[in-house]
């Protein structure tokens, strides 16, 4: 049975979609089966991401609604063979979802794939708690921001509520990952540093994304950032996926090189 | 902080730091109206018990919270 990771964050802008494309790449890249799902309905933006946005015909409330079949709806990705993508409907009516339909779309899915990505959409409306009551693990995007962390710390806190692994006494695996370090930044004391949001939040990190022009670039042309071996937030997505398949991979160090005086005395 | 910042004062009064600091004080704040909503009521039933024993001038209950602890902070201050 496949696993369920949602992508969440509480705020948004701060990264999950991106999260989602590239994570599911490096999944699949690994040899995983991977299927991601924008669950943001009347807001797509993970096929564009993916490139992927001339390919859809159905979406997913389609294939809730039974309007067709869930093979119909997939769309194979065009690099990583094992990837697939279903994509949001782009309703005005973001209340369209409905638990039974949703949990019957994943189990199915569950049958079919090793790893089950969910992008939820921003905030903590019903759309999220969608995209997170069915969930094995999630992962918790933050910038280093006010108010991203404390957005972010809000959902932390009701994840459990709504998971029904929690209810049923079972542990939902919680990671933070942090996006959009500028480390020269931090190092000037101008900037959250990850172990300041980690302090904050108390959850373990399974992931740091340096803040990165490549990914608008890449965005702009509809391929994942991922490919793009050379720059340092496809790195660190590299490393967020091994990650999740359970590699232990050391914390990339992005820190600047020190001055003289603060090597030898930091 | 390193020896380094720490003589020549350099992280101190940064924004980064302002930034921690707020965050902290907001969290506690909003993870504890979501951890503790009986607060009142524990408040007015600690008083009851501790008038049967002592004077009690005030209680205050504080509530520190984060993902892996819940704390109730109390403390009881008596008439002289």
């Amino acid at each position: 049975m496949g696993e369920v990771i949602t992508v969440t964050s509480g705020k948004g802008g701060v990264g999950k979609s991106t999260l989602s494309a590239n994570l599911a790449v490096g999944l699949a890249e690994a040899g995983k089966r991977v299927v991601a799902v924008d669950f943001d309905i009347g807001l797509r933006n993970l096929d564009m991401i993916l490139g992927l946005e001339n390919r859809i015909v159905y979406d997913v409330v389609d294939v809730m609604e039974g309007r067709c079949n869930l093979s119909q709806a997939l769309i194979n990705d065009k690099r990583a063979k094992n990837l697939y993508f279903l994509p949001a409907s782009q309703t005005s009516d973001k209340n369209i979802l409905e638990r039974e339909k949703v949990a019957k779309l994943l189990e199915e899915l569950k049958k079919d794939f090793d790893i089950i990505i969910l992008d939820s959409p921003a905030g903590i409306e019903s759309g999220f708690e969608h995209s997170i009551f069915m969930a094995d693990r999630a992962l918790i995007v933050s910038t280093p921001d006010v108010s991203a962390v404390r957005d972010a710390d809000r959902v932390i806190g009701i994840i459990d509520a709504k998971s029904d692994k929690a209810k049923a006494g079972e542990e939902v695996k919680k990671h933070v990952v942090i996006n959009r370090i500028k480390q020269d930044m931090v190092d000037k004391g101008n900037m959250l540093s990850v172990e300041d949001v980690l302090s904050i939040l108390a959850l373990p990190l399974i992931g740091i994304i340096p803040e990165d022009e490549n990914i608008i670039t890449s965005t702009n042309e509809g391929e994942p950032i991922f490919y793009h071996q050379k720059s340092p937030a496809s790195n660190a997505y590299r490393n967020i996926a091994k990650r999740v398949l359970g590699e232990e991979i050391p914390f990339m160090d992005i820190t600047q090189k020190k001055g003289f005086l603060k090597r030898i005395f930091g | 902080m390193t020896l380094f910042e720490r003589i020549f004062g350099g992280k101190k009064d940064n924004s980064a730091t302002k930034a921690k600091d707020r965050l902290t004080i907001m969290l506690a704040h909003e993870r504890a109206d979501c951890a503790v909503p009986y607060l009142d009521d524990l408040k007015r039933d600690l008083l009851k018990v501790i008038k049967k024993y002592t004077q009690v001038r005030d209680i205050q209950i504080k509530s520190e919270n984060n993902q892996n602890i819940d704390m109730l902070e109390i403390e009881i201050q008596l008439d002289k």
